[in-house]
Parts: C-alpha cells; sequence; structure tokens
C-alpha cells in the first residue's frame, strides 16, 4: 500500500565491490537494515529509484576481535551486536547504546552502519508528505526556509544515533569504500554540522566496517528519553574514562541527539590529572552546556535537552569514577 | 488495464506458516501488504504509518520483525511465522490459550503482533522474568491493557509449558 | 455492607467469548473484510488553519484514468454532528475550512497510486483568515468568528451556582486557590479509522461496516447526509480495536466514503493513515482550570468555585456536553455544601475535540484532588483522612440533583490505604521516592440519552429455536471492553444455563435492536439490566412450558443448572432443551425482548444542563501511586500502583479487572507524558513516535481491588467499571511527585523538561528565600 515505494528496484549485491559498482549510478542509495530508510522513504522526505540491499553481503558481517582490537562489520545488526560476548565483555558501553535504540524487532535488521548514517531528524522533517508541503517544505527537503531558525543559513536538524557518541569516545575509526577504493578515518570525521548533509561520505561511499581499540571498560552510555523504548534520544551521553591513583588520566565525552553531528566534547583533555570532584563535575557540566547547541527540532523544549545532557554526563563520570 | 508501466515483477519463494509459496511481487512491495493482500493472513495488522507499533510483528525465521519494514524480496527463500501458523489443528498454542484465558486480549488489535514477539521470546526464554518479557515486548503498543495482563498471559504460558 | 476483594485472586470471571477469534487472528476488523472489487477511498485535507475557499476544481482529477468518482463540500448540503442542539460541521468543508487537516474533498479511483495521483490534481484556492490556536486568542476581542452567532469564539458558557458559596468559604479555615493546565490528549486506540461501504444504485440500499462505536448514530446520521431513508440503510460493526470515544461520535470519513460509494455506485474502501487518525481527533481538550476550595482545620470542604476553560477545536462535536460534565462531576463524589461553576468552551483552528474516557471529568478531577492535597499538606492533615472527612452517605440527591444510590468510596480508601501500606510509609519515603493518593468517580451510562425519542434507553431481542441455543441480538457495541460477553453472562445467569448455550451477534442495525451506543459507560447498566429482563421474559415461557408438561403451577416450577424440576426436592426434573421443545409446540421459535429505561427521577437537574452527570449509579474509585524521580533530568518512574473501584458488582471479575488496570494506565499516559502539540495548527504529534503513549517498559504493577456496594438499580447489582479509575491516576502521581521533590507541579504530563523546570524554580524560590531570611536575621 506504500505509493512511494511502488516503482523503486532493488539490488542484491553478494559483495562489497558489486554494492560500489551498482551505487555508482544515479537515483541509488544503500539499504540496510530499512528501519529509518524506508519509513523516510514512505514519508516521501528520503527518494530513491534504486535501492542496494547490503543484506547479502556477508563481508559486512564479521566481527573479529584479538588482542590489538576489534573491528565490527558495518552490517552487523544491533541485537548480534547486543549478544556477542566479546563486545559485551570489552565495550559494554556499545551494548548500553544498542540496546536502547528503538525495539527490539528493529534491532533484529537494524545495522550498526545504519545508525552511524542514521539520517538527521527533526520536527518539520520527519512528518507526512502533506503535513510538509502545509509547512511550505523545509530546508532539508525541497524548500528554502529552516523552520526552526528561520533567519539563519543552515538545517539544524539533530543527529539522533545512539552509538556514535560511544564510539566516538572509545576512538573508533571507521573503513570505508568507494568508487575510489578504500579508506580509513577516525569516525568524527565522518560527520559536519550540518544538518542537510552531515555525513561526508561521497555519492557511492559506502561504510564497511569500525574499528575499536583492544578494550573500553570502563565507559558508559545514557540516554534521556520519555518512554523506556522506541524513542530516539533527546539528548545521549556516552563517557569514557581512564583513572590512575584517584585522578584521571583520560576522560572522553560524547553527546548525541542534540547538534546535528555526534559531538566529542573538546577540552576534556584539559580534566587529566584532578579528582573527580564536585568542581570537576561543575566543569564538565559547563563544557556540555557550551558545546552542545539543541535547537527547537523536538517536541521537547531545546533547553532542558542541554540541562539533561550535562546531567548524565556528570552522573556517567562520577559513576565511572566509581562513586 | 490501467495505464503507469511499472517495473516488472519478480517471482519470491517463501515459507509461510510452514507452507511454500510463489507468488509474483514488485521490488518495493512490504511484507506487511504482501502477507495481509496476497496471503490473506489479516491477522498482520497496520496500526502505524511505518515501524511505530509492532502490530505487524511476525516471525522471519523465527526472529520478531515487523513486516511493514520488511521488503518482500528479502524474505525469498526464508520462514515467515504469523499469528494464524501457531494454530495447530484448530486448537490456540500455549500463548494464544494464555492470552485468551488470562485476558491479554481485549480490543484485540495488537494481540498477533504481541503474541509472535511473545512466541519468540519463549522460544529463546521459556522462563523469562518480567523484565525480560517487558524488554521482550518493548515494541509492540497496547492500548486496552496497561499491559497488566499481558504479562501475565507471558508468564502463565511458560509456567504451562513448564 | 460491600464486599472487597482482590480482583487477581477473588471469584473467577470468564474470558471473552469472542477472544480465540482474537488471539488466533481469525477475528476480521474492518480492513480485513473482503475488499475484493472495492475502490480506494482517499481524502483532499486543508493545508491551511481558516480560510474562505474560494474555488475547487476537480476537473483534472476527474479526468484521470482511474477515477470513480470524487465529492467535495457540494455534495453534501446538510450538517452533522452528535448533538442535535450542535450540528455545525459539514463532512466536506463548504466555503470555510477551520483547521488543517480538514476534509475538502475526496476521491474514489481504482488503486491508491491513482486516487493520490487524483488528489494532487485538484486545485483549491482559499482566501485565508487569521487563525487562532490558543483558547486566549480566540476569545481576544477583535478575533474573526468562527462560526456565526457565537460571540467571543465561545461554542458554550456555563454558570452554575449551587449552595451559599459565601457563607462555605467565610466558614473555612483555609482558602487556597490554584491554577492548573493539561495538555491535550488523544484516544491513540491501536487500529487506525477505517470504513468499508457499498452502495446498490438498482435497489437504493447502502450498507456501511466501519469502526464505529455508536453504530445507530452513524445509520441516523448517513441516512441525513445522504438524505436517504432510513430503511434503506444498514450499518455493521465488525471487531472494532478500541475505541474509548475517538468512536463515540459520527465521523467525518464516514460520511464521506458513503458519499463516494454512492457517487461510483459501488464499494469503497478508505483507511486513514495513523496520521489522519490523530486529525480526526475527538479527544479530550486541553483544559485551564482555577480552583478555590475552602477547607476546616478538620479537613471539611466548606466551598469549592471553579473555572474551566476547555480549548474545543474547530466544531461543536460533543463539546457543551464536554463543558458541563466539567463542571457536574464535581458532584457525586464528596460532600462539599457549596460549589460554584464557570465553564467556557471556546472554538479554536484546531481539530474537533470530543469525548474520551473519564468524558469531562478527569481534569478538573485532577485540579480538585491536588489542590486538596496541597491544603492537607498545609493542615498538617493525612490526605486519606481528609478524603474520609467528607463521604458522602448514601441514598442521596446532590445540590444539581445528581443520584447517589450505592457508594463504596470508604472501602475503596480503605483497600489501598492498607495494600500501599500508606500509614507506615507516608512521609516516610527515602529521597526521591514519593507516595499520592487521589480519589475519582464515574457515571454509570448517562440517564438521559442524546437523542430524545420516548424509547427505551436499551433494548434486548432473545431468539429461542429447536437447536435450544439461545441467540442474544444486541446493539451495543463490543470495541473491546467485553460487552457482548457481560450480555451472554447476564442472559445465562438468569436463564441457569451454561455460556455455551448462548450466542451474541451484535450491532448490526439490520438485525439487531437499536442501541445507543458504548459510550458514558452505560452498557454494562442499561444493556445489563435488558438482557436481565429479556432472560426474565425468556425464563417466564420456558417455565409456563415447564409447568405444563410437568402438570404443576409456574410457581411451584424452580429452574437452575440447566434443569427445570417441581419444587426444591422435585424428583421429576426436565432438561433446558425438553423444556424447549415443550415450548416450542404450538408457538414455533420464539423471541422476547427485555428493555431498560432509567426513572426521570434520575435524569438531573431542572436547571439548564442539568441532565449532563445524571446517571443511575456511580462507580468510584481510590488510588495510590508510589514514584520515584529522578532529580537530576526530572525524569519520572511510577513503581507501583494500587487501585480499587467500586463497580457495585462484578460480572465478570476478570474483565473489571482488565477495565481497571486499562483505565489508571491510560491517566497514567495523559499524566506522564502524552500530549497533542501544534505546531501553527499543524499537528506535531501524528505518529506513535511523537504521541508518546507508555510502552510496556515503563508500565509499572498495577494491583487492582474490586468493591462491590450492590447498586439497588444495577444488573445484578452492577455499575460501570471502565472509567471510574481514569481520573484519579493523574493527581496521585502529581501528588507523588510532590511528595518526592517537595515541588507542586501545576501542569500535566509531568515531562521531564515541565519538572526539570517546576524543580529548578522552585530551588531559586527556596534560595531567594534563605537569602532573605539571612538578611532578616
Amino acid at each position: 500500500m506504500s505509493v512511494e515505494l511502488a516503482n523503486i528496484s532493488i539490488a542484491r549485491p553478494a559483495t562489497i565491490e558489486e554494492a560500489v559498482a551498482l551505487a555508482s549510478g544515479p537515483d541509488a542509495r544503500y539499504l540496510a537494515g530499512g528501519t529509518d530508510l524506508l519509513v523516510n522513504m514512505r514519508r516521501g522526505i528520503t527518494r530513491a529509484a534504486r535501492l542496494i540491499d547490503l543484506a547479502g553481503v556477508d563481508a559486512l558481517k564479521s566481527i573479529s576481535c584479538d588482542a590489538s582490537g576489534v573491528v565490527v562489520g558495518a552490517g552487523v545488526e544491533l541485537a548480534r551486536l547486543i549478544e556477542h560476548e566479546e563486545i559485551s565483555r570489552r565495550f559494554p558501553a556499545i551494548v548500553q547504546a544498542a540496546a536502547a535504540i528503538a525495539a527490539p524487532g528493529h534491532r533484529n535488521v537494524a545495522t550498526l552502519g545504519g545508525n552511524l548514517c542514521l539520517d538527521t531528524r527533526c520536527v518539520y522533517y520527519n512528518q507526512s508528505e502533506w503535513w510538509r508541503s502545509a509547512n511550505a517544505w523545509c530546508l532539508k527537503n525541497r524548500g528554502d526556509t529552516c523552520h526552526v531558525a528561520p533567519q539563519g543559513e543552515r538545517c539544524h536538524a539533530a543527529f539522533s544515533g545512539d552509538l556514535a557518541p560511544v564510539l566516538l569516545v572509545l576512538g573508533a575509526e571507521i573503513e570505508v569504500a568507494g568508487p575510489a577504493g578504500r579508506r580509513r578515518m577516525p569516525l568524527a570525521e565522518l560527520y559536519v554540522e550540518d544538518g542537510r548533509a552531515h555525513l561526508t561520505l561521497a555519492h557511492g561511499e559506502l561504510l564497511v566496517a569500525v574499528h575499536l581499540p583492544a578494550d573500553g571498560r570502563n565507559a558508559a552510555y545514557e540516554k534521556v528519553r520519555l518512554r523506556g523504548a522506541i524513542d530516539y534520544p533527546l539528548a545521549g551521553v556516552a563517557v569514557a574514562m581512564t583513572m590512575q591513583d584517584g585522578r584521571i588520566e583520560s576522560l572522553r565525552v560524547g553527546l548525541t541527539g542534540l547538534n546535528s553531528r555526534p559531538l566529542l566534547v573538546a577540552g576534556t583533555e584539559a580534566f587529566a590529572g584532578r579528582a573527580v570532584d564536585d568542581d570537576l563535575l561543575k566543569a564538565v557540566d559547563r563544557l556540555v552546556q557550551h558545546q552542545a547547541q539543541p535547537v527547537r527540532t523536538t517536541l521537547a523544549a531545546a533547553h532542558y535537552r542541554r540541562l539533561a545532557a550535562a546531567a548524565v554526563a556528570r552522573r556517567l563520570v562520577r559513576r565511572l569514577a566509581g562513586g | 488495464m490501467h495505464g503507469s508501466a511499472k517495473p516488472r515483477k519478480r517471482l519470491v519463494r517463501i515459507e509461510v506458516n510452514g507452507r511454500w509459496c510463489e507468488d509474483a511481487v514488485s521490488d518495493g512491495d512490504l511484507l506487511v501488504d504482501y502477507l495481509r493482500d496476497v496471503a490473506h493472513l489479516t491477522s498482520v495488522k497496520v496500526g502505524c504509518d511505518g515501524g511505530e507499533c509492532g502490530a505487524c510483528t511476525v516471525l522471519l525465521d523465527g526472529v520478531p520483525v515487523s513486516a511493514c519494514l520488511t521488503l518482500v524480496v528479502r524474505c525469498e527463500g526464508r520462514n515467515v511465522e504469523t499469528v494464524e501458523g501457531l494454530v495447530k489443528q484448530g486448537r490456540p498454542n500455549r500463548l494464544q490459550q494464555a492470552f485468551h484465558e488470562k485476558l491479554g486480549a481485549q480490543c484485540g488489535f495488537c494481540t498477533p503482533g504481541m503474541i509472535m514477539a511473545s512466541e519468540a521470546l519463549l522460544r529463546r526464554n521459556p522462563h523469562p522474568s518480567d523484565d525480560e518479557i517487558r524488554a521482550a515486548l518493548a515494541g509492540n503498543l497496547c492500548r486496552c491493557t496497561g499491559y497488566v495482563k499481558i504479562i501475565e498471559s507471558v508468564r502463565h504460558a511458560a509456567e504451562a509449558s513448564a | 455492607m460491600s464486599a472487597v476483594y482482590k480482583a487477581r485472586t477473588g471469584r473467577q470471571g470468564v474470558p471473552l467469548i469472542d477472544g480465540v477469534d482474537k488471539v488466533t487472528g481469525r477475528a476480521l476488523y474492518t480492513a480485513d473484510l473482503d475488499r475484493n472489487g472495492a475502490l480506494v477511498g482517499r481524502i483532499l485535507r486543508s493545508p491551511v488553519a481558516h480560510a474562505e475557499i474560494v474555488r475547487i476544481d476537480v476537473s483534472k482529477a476527474c479526468a484521470l484514468d482511474g477515477v470513480a468518482a470524487i465529492v467535495t463540500g457540494a455534495d453534501c448540503r446538510f450538517t452533522y454532528g452528535v448533538l442535535p442542539i450542535a450540528m455545525n460541521e459539514y463532512p466536506l468543508a463548504r466555503e470555510r475550512v477551520r483547521y488543517r487537516g480538514e476534509p475538502v474533498a475526496a476521491v474514489a479511483a481504482i488503486d491508491e497510486e491513482t486516487a493520490q495521483r487524483a488528489l494532487d490534481l485538484i486545485e483549491i484556492e482559499f482566501k485565508e483568515l487569521p487563525a487562532y490556536f490558543e483558547s486566549k486568542d480566540a476569545r481576544a476581542p477583535d478575533a474573526v468568528l468562527l462560526h456565526d452567532k457565537k460571540p467571543g469564539n465561545i461554542e458554550r458558557e456555563v454558570h452554575h451556582d449551587f449552595g451559599d458559596l459565601d457563607a462555605g468559604f467565610a466558614a473555612a479555615d483555609l482558602v487556597r486557590e490554584h491554577r492548573v493546565t493539561c495538555a491535550e490528549i488523544n484516544h491513540a486506540q491501536i487500529e487506525p479509522h477505517a470504513c468499508l461501504a457499498e452502495f446498490d444504485p438498482v435497489s437504493g440500499r447502502l450498507t456501511v461496516q466501519d469502526v464505529s462505536q455508536v453504530v445507530y448514530y452513524l445509520h441516523l446520521t448517513l441516512a441525513r447526509c445522504l438524505e436517504l431513508d432510513e430503511a434503506q440503510i444498514r450499518v455493521i460493526k465488525p471487531f472494532v480495536g478500541g475505541g474509548f470515544g475517538a468512536r463515540v461520535e459520527v465521523l467525518n470519513f464516514e460520511i464521506v466514503t458513503a458519499l463516494l460509494a454512492r457517487a461510483a455506485g459501488g464499494k469503497v474502501f478508505m483507511q486513514l493513515t495513523r496520521e489522519e487518525t490523530f486529525l480526526t481527533h475527538r479527544a479530550r481538550p486541553q483544559t485551564d482550570i482555577a480552583l478555590r476550595l475552602g477547607m476546616t482545620k478538620d479537613g471539611r470542604f466548606t466551598a469549592c468555585a471553579c473555572v474551566v476553560t476547555q480549548r474545543g477545536g474547530a466544531y461543536a462535536g460533543y463539546g457543551v456536553v464536554t463543558i458541563l460534565y466539567a463542571g457536574a462531576l464535581l458532584q457525586g463524589i464528596y460532600d462539599i455544601p457549596a460549589i460554584k461553576y464557570d465553564g467556557y468552551r471556546v472554538y479554536a483552528n484546531l481539530p474537533p475535540c470530543g469525548a474520551m474516557r473519564g468524558h469531562g471529568g478527569v481534569n478538573t478531577r485532577f485540579a480538585f484532588e491536588t489542590l486538596v492535597d496541597r491544603m492537607a499538606r498545609e493542615l498538617g492533615l493525612d490526605p486519606f483522612a481528609v478524603r474520609r472527612a467528607n463521604l458522602l452517605q448514601a441514598p442521596m440527591q446532590t445540590m444539581n440533583g445528581l443520584m447517589v444510590q450505592s457508594y463504596g468510596l470508604a472501602e475503596c480508601l480503605d483497600a489501598v490505604e492498607r495494600a500501599s501500606g500508606w500509614k507506615e510509609r507516608f512521609g516516610r519515603m527515602p529521597p526521591g521516592k514519593g507516595l499520592g493518593m487521589a480519589c475519582s468517580h464515574y457515571v454509570s451510562g448517562s440517564a438521559k440519552p442524546i437523542h430524545f425519542t420516548g424509547e427505551p434507553h436499551a433494548v434486548i431481542h432473545l431468539k429461542l429455536d429447536h437447536d435450544g441455543g439461545v441467540t442474544a441480538l444486541t446493539g451495543a457495541a463490543d470495541i473491546g471492553q467485553g460487552s457482548s460477553t457481560m450480555v451472554a453472562i447476564a442472559v445465562a445467569e438468569t436463564l441457569g444455563v451454561g455460556l455455551d448455550r448462548i450466542r451474541v451477534v451484535s450491532s448490526d442495525t439490520a438485525v439487531t435492536p437499536k442501541d445507543n451506543g458504548a459510550y458514558s459507560s452505560r452498557i454494562t447498566f442499561m444493556v445489563g439490566n435488558a438482557a436481565i429482563a429479556a432472560a426474565n421474559n425468556l425464563k417466564a415461557l420456558l417455565t409456563a412450558a415447564a409447568a405444563r408438561t410437568l402438570d404443576a403451577a409456574v410457581e411451584e416450577i424452580v429452574c437452575e443448572g440447566g434443569y427445570f424440576r417441581v419444587g426444591d426436592m422435585g424428583q421429576a426434573a426436565l432438561s433446558f432443551k425438553e423444556v424447549v421443545a415443550a415450548a416450542l409446540v404450538d408457538e414455533g421459535a420464539i423471541s422476547v425482548k427485555g428493555a431498560f429505561t432509567c426513572p426521570v427521577e434520575f435524569q438531573g437537574g431542572k436547571h439548564r444542563g442539568g441532565a449532563v452527570g445524571s446517571t443511575m449509579g456511580f462507580s468510584y474509585a481510590a488510588q495510590v501511586v508510589e514514584t520515584s524521580v529522578d532529580d537530576a533530568t526530572g525524569q519520572v518512574t511510577v513503581d507501583k500502583v494500587w487501585v480499587a473501584l467500586d463497580c457495585g458488582h462484578a460480572i465478570n471479575p476478570l474483565a473489571v479487572a482488565g477495565q481497571i488496570e486499562g483505565s489508571v494506565w491510560m491517566g497514567m499516559g495523559q499524566a506522564l507524558c502524552e500530549e497533542t502539540r501544534y505546531l501553527n495548527g499543524l499537528a506535531a504529534h501524528a505518529s506513535f513516535l511523537d504521541y508518546r503513549m507508555p510502552t510496556i517498559v515503563e508500565s509499572p504493577q498495577i494491583e487492582a481491588f474490586v468493591v462491590e456496594s450492590h447498586d439497588p438499580n444495577g444488573p445484578f447489582g452492577a455499575k460501570e467499571a471502565s472509567e471510574g479509575a481514569l481520573a484519579g491516576f493523574p493527581p496521585a502521581l502529581v501528588s507523588a511527585i510532590g511528595n518526592a521533590t517537595g515541588v507542586d507541579l501545576h501542569e500535566i504530563p509531568a515531562t521531564p523538561d515541565r519538572l526539570l523546570e517546576a524543580i529548578g524554580k522552585s530551588r531559586l524560590k527556596a534560595a531567594a528565600a534563605a537569602r532573605k531570611a539571612r538578611a532578616a536575621s
């Protein structure tokens, strides 16, 4: 009954190379789990004549762990990530974030790569064709005004994936395949602060794997939302922290649901050597509040999302310090 | 016949409730429409505009998925189960019986999806805790019961099969 | 004396008679019906909030291959509306549109894609008018009127004054006033709206299968809007996936589908999207309340003054009833010597509001119970003690003419106080945790029908034939609440036979007797009484046949356990089937009926609007909510709920428990997270992602108790069970949040952003007070 999907064609490649070759054509898009893309296509906010279905590409589905690090294929489903013993042992924060995404039915098909490349979201954007047309479209879709910040030049839709902030604080790198071959880069370089085009992938480029360090045990993720399931984060916070002799060795804070990209909070290296006390927590709070830039992209107040992010950051730092 | 040129259909073979079906489908066809309109399995309900309510939950190779987020072409050669398929010789299975006896179903609209998500849970974890039941049914919205009797129904079915 | 028992462990109930169909997937809902040959119907909706329609041009759409029919406002010149005094809506807008999403035109085409393309080809020219999305803007002196003769955009003003208000406040030791705001919410039944209509141009007959809770009103309205003889119409309700009031009035898409079917001369299937289902709305309005209460130092209420403003949306719907209920239901629960009520129902350029579970009473109950709680705290009184100080003594009549015949509130209070460990725990909760309580009530059916025809309020037919099976024919709409099962139990218990002998056929206007429908919790009380009356009539025929066969006097015949015998010890016994065979001799198949009418003395006060709130029996509920509050993020968790409901008598304890749990939980949704939101009149909540009804994860354990006060007029003593407990949840939760944090919220839902803001304000206030105290010392 979906008019919008009526005329698409699907290609089902078996290898990464085939997939990349197929995707180079015009109007083609990769299809991972489809839990976001198909909804967006049905609403008419994402259009594509051809979907390159990645479900049959086995090379995207491997998880390999050794002493030097862990490599997770972009096509690994969230449910598999959650249940993977080695992942939960080494990276509890990844499991916390993955388990907080949508609902079990989604997690059975949604993938790591899909969550990292999730489209940005906005209350003026994730609406039906009738709704957006009645509202004269928006900067992200067919229009020339951002209804969130009409005087501005850019789209403010918020990145709302749960996994990215965790992978950022863990120092993950990503591997990308494209018509020009493969490249590897820090995850942070996948994103830019533009709600309309927040990914730096070129046309036809495919996220194929995430490279993680050998261990990320002292990290945690928490998400603020109204309900215990289904909801995207109003604010999501990941913290990774190591301590030495009761003092901070390294502290990293990642945010989602606030800006147009997942954000690795800058300036936390200054906390090295400090004890986790009220002053430190206040400083973390200030830093998060300063760098988080939520705007009216959700029905919940933007100011609240900033406060909640800071509160959760404080809490996670205290928790990871053992307090 | 009405005019606009549509892409060619392709044949898919899917095992639906234990019976292999072969049907011509378009690439963009969703499993929910295939099950309702082609296989006439109307237990698979449409409650939302895409992926939000869980009423169309079916098992794909034993794993619960939303049929409204699943392309039929992805089901080629695979096994799909709906609540109709749990009935054997006209008898409801243990979960269906429990949802009936314990009033896990009021209006009944979310019930088939709720039962399929529960069925997947009990196959994997025959004796779940209440929190495990909650986690497994987190994507299935019900507006009638407050979920109290749904949890009781699943618990009862688990006890019945002990 | 009332009996109290725990619903789950008390007398057994029975599963729903149609339950197996639901769990096996056999149950067919409107969208599951045979649509072979049906055209696809789609509606074109207004993109603007308020405008004159200058021009509609459907010529391009008509010319599209595959389009069978197009209808616009020109195709229906009759208004409709559930209240005969307030029919001000057209199924398709004529001349003016008043909200974004209002139907303007509709198409029937051979498939969905064609229908959509046809909608895109319809050209409409609007001349926009100022639009109002808040009550205060709509009421501004210079505001453009949405409807003629409704100055100030007020649909209805109510001013009721009972008792001596000044004397009441003068007698109080403490008088407090607060203002609260309750967000608009929606029923959000999981089944989207759908309708299948078939028109036969040869016979001129229209058959509609649809999701309605009010099949008879739909039948009447279709006749009116399509100018058909009622005898040419048949309306059938298949399985319905929930209502909660969403379908207690005729909805635009139902009439539109029928108009399309007639225009196309065939069958049209209309399935609304979830978004359109939200746009159809008719739910609980955004409400502002100012409530003033007087209390003595021992907790007696002395006077209450309440001003309610409801933002009703663009059309009348049930609005007049809602604004009257909001005042009427201040009474009938506690003894309050003086009550003044001022209500304002306001038009705004938003989807029309209507009736929703707990109709009219929920938001005023929130304002009242939270203020009681805050005043009790100020006076150092226990919240339970305050309620107990103000109980009614049944039977009695309230100041506004409502009759209270049975009253189990005291037992409800006892049950939840004990079960929750209130006495031991209240005031001793650890930081961040709190307890709160509240009471509520609701009518068991509106004693005065909406359409006054002089007919009984409920009629049931029973058919008995050679097979010995009893078929109960009822117009009562089972929408999942289990009313068909209730009818089966009432008939079976009265006849003394097993449920397996009873079949229920419901809601087919060609077959079943007229019934006003599933609203105001009327079915158990009214249809239940009619079912008992019908079964007694049938039993009388059977007893006479048994007496003839056994050669005994009718008075000597005892009927129980499926057997008829002479006297208690009678040796000669006839089986039910033997008696049926005897009764059919010379008569053939038997049809009997039973009817029920609410006597006029129950139909409310003589003042204007006095009929609203009138009922033959009120249900009563008390509940305790335990909560945890995260004061860093403002997130609220409901840990547990204890609730007791006086439903008179639980005809089916299993179903009663299900209704109590479901209604409490629905109150939780309103209290915690549900709200509609509009951006310049565009519904921004119209999905299950943005309209946040609770998932199973955050839904608490609900321990339900049933109190049986045995209403003298109820069927087997029963009253309603599905609405009364709802209204207690929001105040109990907000009081529990206050108990946990010391912060008094004045808004629901208690979303984390609202709560965090309130906590922040309260801390600032406390800091300022501390500074002042320091400066003074």
